[in-house]
């Protein structure tokens, strides 16, 4: 294989105009990619209220929601090969949080929101701290048992609802649900706001992925030796996934909440976080189209399932049979697939248009 | 001081169960380097395939054997068909691909038998013991004994035969086992069999003890793993004295008052303890 | 410079590196030594991987062993592996930069020095190639691009030749030479290829069974006889 260039190593100056160009190239593509991103929420956003009925919208609400935690989860398995079993847990933390804030204070939906992601982001990575000094298996026995544990206490303890004291119950009255934000009271409008931020959420995790953030966790990925010989923080920059990962959830959690109104102690079992993790694998975790779909596949597929009469457990009969095969063979998962048919439609179709 | 006896005794029952799921799972783990989240699944389906049995009038010996039997062969078949796809990737991978397995067992469980919580009635229930003012049915006089003779079983295997000699092997290095000529692919199957009949025990167990529903089951590994933790994942001994301190903690956190709503946290709680005591001296994945 | 004083580096019964005395002052030394003498042990604790029993170790005067592993690469301690550490999804451009991100730089600057340390190892073509796109020789020159970036003071080079063709390896060569002028870091090179010693470094170390064998300029290092029995053979 011949050297690529001749030019002695010596030569000066350095002739940068073609380096120029190939720079502005990349960072056309990355700003396409990115508004290609913008644009299908978009689309998603206008569409889905419109095409769905009520049942549907609410369904889509919830499943966009979840999209909001799985793209923590897939940050933290694609960005750095860290199984998280924990991370529905921590959806119900936020969950939690914006219920209290909400029915304690009244303040705005949104501080609600970033109060749940920020306590969640916290949590997220203090109970992440000393797991990441230990390695990946561990890691994923660490957070099922923090998702066994967080079962029991809010099974217990269980959902704000409007009550006074610490933990907010009602005893014995009425039930009050999440207010909702005041520009999104309607079901439709309130997955437009869903919608919303998911895209402010994964448009925050690219903006990690291509910058510092995203280069030193390619770094730590490669390999231990890699990223110490490049200098790089590795318990800093796992910390501040596992954080980010947190802050995901507990928007999501915020979501969920807003959108259903009151959350179910007994619907956060570990068992929620083990399906998180899997459909997030199932749906891609190299790209934010996998959020999406793992959302979908959460809360959207059942409920096709039970509009066409389908037992629900063949449906994770066939989720675990997808997260095999996306191990096995399709580890970019279904985003990985539906982009590289993409790819090729287009290849084909610009092939056949040229002369 | 309320008298902790009953507690414990009964406490001993579950102990007894997360201990030898436990060592199910730390055998398997350390002769094929696979954490099998699918344990639980395996012996949820194998108790709802007794209680057909039972349901059907079949004899309760055979009813126990069919449900041991159908955990080792969809064990074994998990371990020779799909395991080996994933031979080259790290653990923690192998042990995501047991949970796929599981949720496919699991989905598998619910949907032939539906989700409903029923009770696993067998006829040794019938009679019991009197042990200290606990009445512990026939059935869990069984269960303590089959735990018991089966973790010694396990001991002496390991200890004393050359399978167990080979498992041991593979625990150790299994590239240099194999270019030692240990037929890693024979003591593999050894390994998921002997761990399928464990989870198969342990399913017909927790299902009487607890009730029979596949989710609650499926996901009582969890426990297991526990067990587990507290044996680093590497010692057998320590994962039953782990497994069994587990379920009588449980147990005995009944009394206390303020508590007895969160015990069944105590598995994770304790897990977690003696992870932070332990810190980066595991050399996992 | 680099001060190596009474460095003994044990693995269990293994002594890898026993009483180890060197001065390393010129611009390129050379480190040779026949398979497990202790060259990779030495390089693995100059970059913090490994921790010796006893000794110091002084690089242009700082005490390098007080120092942890990311405060050497601050420092300006850079090394490359036997196997390249290139990153597949990210390309040349970002592999470069990602070292840059973790050693003191001007934000402004930091364009212009990818830029500049790209087209000084010929990789300009190919800045924005995906790592895994990327030959054995781009690879190892991206290794070499990022021990170059930002201020460094010591760079680390383990067998940077292995696998490369005549040609590339010319190729190589030139560069290593002309790392004085381009950054003025001091360059120490392990390799088997007696003949890159030879054509870039003026002193050279050898190792034997973890001892010193001999130190001083490189033509003469190797027309000693010890060495040559020790590592090049002697005809019986």
């Amino acid at each position: 294989m011949t050297p690529i260039s001749i030019a002695s190593p010596m030569a000066i100056p350095p002739s940068i105009d073609a380096l120029q160009i190939a720079l502005d190239r990349v960072r056309r593509e990355r700003l396409r990619s990115l508004l290609v991103m913008l644009g299908t929420l978009l689309v998603l956003g206008t569409m889905l209220p419109w095409l769905a009925n009520a049942y549907w919208t609410k369904t889509f609400s919830s499943a966009l929601a979840l999209s909001v935690a799985a793209a923590g989860v897939g940050l933290l398995y694609g960005q750095l090969g860290l199984v998280s079993l924990c991370q529905f847990a921590l959806l119900g933390v936020g969950g939690w949080v914006a219920l209290r804030i909400s029915h304690g204070s009244g303040l705005p939906f949104e501080l609600c929101v970033l109060a749940a992601g920020l306590v969640s982001a916290l949590v997220g990575m203090l109970a992440g701290l000393p797991a990441l000094r230990l390695k990946g298996l561990y890691l994923a026995l660490v957070t099922l048992m923090l998702a066994g544990g967080f079962q029991v206490v809010i099974t217990v303890v269980g959902f704000p609802d409007g009550g006074p004291g610490w933990l907010g119950r009602v005893e014995g009255g009425e039930r009050l649900l999440m207010a909702r934000p005041a520009v999104a009271t309607s079901d439709s409008a309130y997955l437009r706001y869903v919608v919303l931020w998911l895209a402010a959420v994964l448009a925050l995790i690219e903006l990690h992925r291509r910058t510092r953030a995203g280069r030193s966790w390619a770094l730590i990925r490669r390999g231990e030796a890699a990223a110490l010989g490049a200098g790089v923080n590795v318990l800093l920059y796992q910390t501040w996934a596992f954080a980010l990962a947190g802050f995901c959830a507990g928007v999501g959690g915020a979501l969920l909440a807003g959108g259903v109104g009151q959350l179910d102690g007994r619907a956060f079992g570990a068992s929620e976080s083990v399906m998180l993790f899997a459909l997030s694998v199932v749906g891609g975790v190299y790209h934010w189209l996998g959020a999406i779909i793992a959302g979908l596949l959460l809360r959207a597929v059942p409920a096709l399932l039970t509009d066409f009469n389908v037992n629900g457990f063949l449906a994770m009969v066939f989720f675990g049979a997808a997260l095999l095969h996306a191990l096995i063979t399709a580890q970019e998962g279904v985003a990985g697939q539906v982009l590289s048919l993409l790819h090729r439609v287009r290849a084909r179709w610009t092939a056949g248009s040229a002369p | 001081m309320p008298d902790l006896l009953p507690f414990v005794i009964s406490g001993l029952g579950v102990g007894a169960v997360y201990a030898l799921s436990g060592v199910g799972l730390v055998v398997l783990y350390r002769s094929s380097g696979v954490l099998n989240f699918a344990f639980g699944a395996l012996g949820a389906l194998g108790a709802y395939v007794a209680w057909s049995m039972l349901e059907s009038g079949w004899p309760q010996a055979l009813a126990w054997a069919a449900s041991v039997a159908v955990a080792m062969v969809l064990s074994l078949a998990y371990g020779r068909l799909i395991a080996p796809h994933l031979a080259q990737r790290n653990p923690t991978i192998r042990g995501i691909g047991t949970l796929g397995f599981a949720l496919v067992v699991l989905g598998f469980t619910e949907w032939f038998w539906g989700e409903q919580p029923r009770r696993l009635v067998l006829p040794t229930d019938a009679g019991a013991l009197e042990l200290a003012d606990v009445r512990l049915t026939y059935t869990r006089v069984i269960g303590l004994a089959l735990a018991v003779a089966m973790m010694a079983g396990i001991g002496l295997l390991l200890a004393r035969t050359r399978v167990g000699l080979k498992m041991r092997a593979l625990a150790n290095d299994r590239d240099l086992s194999a270019l030692l000529g240990i037929r890693v692919l024979q003591v593999d199957t050894v390994a998921w069999v002997l761990s399928g009949a464990f989870a198969g025990v342990c399913g017909l167990l927790l299902a009487n003890i607890v009730r029979l529903q596949a989710t609650l089951l499926t996901f009582m590994v969890i426990p297991a793993f526990a067990a587990a933790i507290i044996g680093r994942l590497e010692s057998l001994p320590a994962t039953v004295v782990g497994g069994i301190l587990i379920g009588v903690l449980e147990a005995v956190a009944i009394v206390v008052p303020g508590l007895a709503s969160f015990r069944s946290a105590t598995p994770f709680l304790v897990a977690l303890l003696m992870i932070a005591f332990h810190q980066s001296n595991t050399r996992v994945a | 410079m680099i001060v190596i004083s009474n460095l003994t580096v044990q693995f269990g019964g293994v002594k890898a590196l026993t009483q180890l005395d060197a001065v390393l002052d010129h611009p390129v030394c050379g480190l040779i030594g026949p398979n497990g003498a202790g060259k990779t042990t030495l390089v693995n604790v100059l970059s913090g991987l490994v921790q010796p029993r006893t000794g110091h170790i002084a690089v242009d005067g700082t005490d390098l062993l007080a120092l942890t592993p990311t405060q050497r690469v601050r420092f300006g301690l850079r090394r490359s592996f036997q196997t390249e550490q290139v990153v597949e999804d990210l390309d040349v451009w970002s592999n470069v930069l990602a070292m840059l991100d973790h050693v003191p730089h001007e934000r402004a600057g930091a364009k212009a020095e990818v830029g500049r340390v790209i087209d000084y190892v010929g990789l300009a073509p190919v800045a924005t190639v995906l790592g895994a796109r990327l030959n054995l020789f781009q690879r190892r020159m991206v290794e070499v691009a990022k021990a170059l970036v930002g201020a460094p003071r010591l760079l680390l080079f383990d067998e940077p030749g292995a696998g490369l063709t005549e040609q590339e390896a010319v190729f190589l060569r030139r560069a290593l030479l002309g790392i004085q002028d381009f950054c003025g870091a001091q360059v120490l090179l392990i390799d088997h290829d007696v003949d890159l010693i030879k054509a870039t470094c003026t002193q050279t170390l050898v190792l034997d069974f973890g001892q010193r064998l001999a130190l001083g300029p490189t033509q003469q290092v190797l027309e000693d006889p010890a060495v040559r029995r020790a590592y090049l053979g002697t005809e019986e």
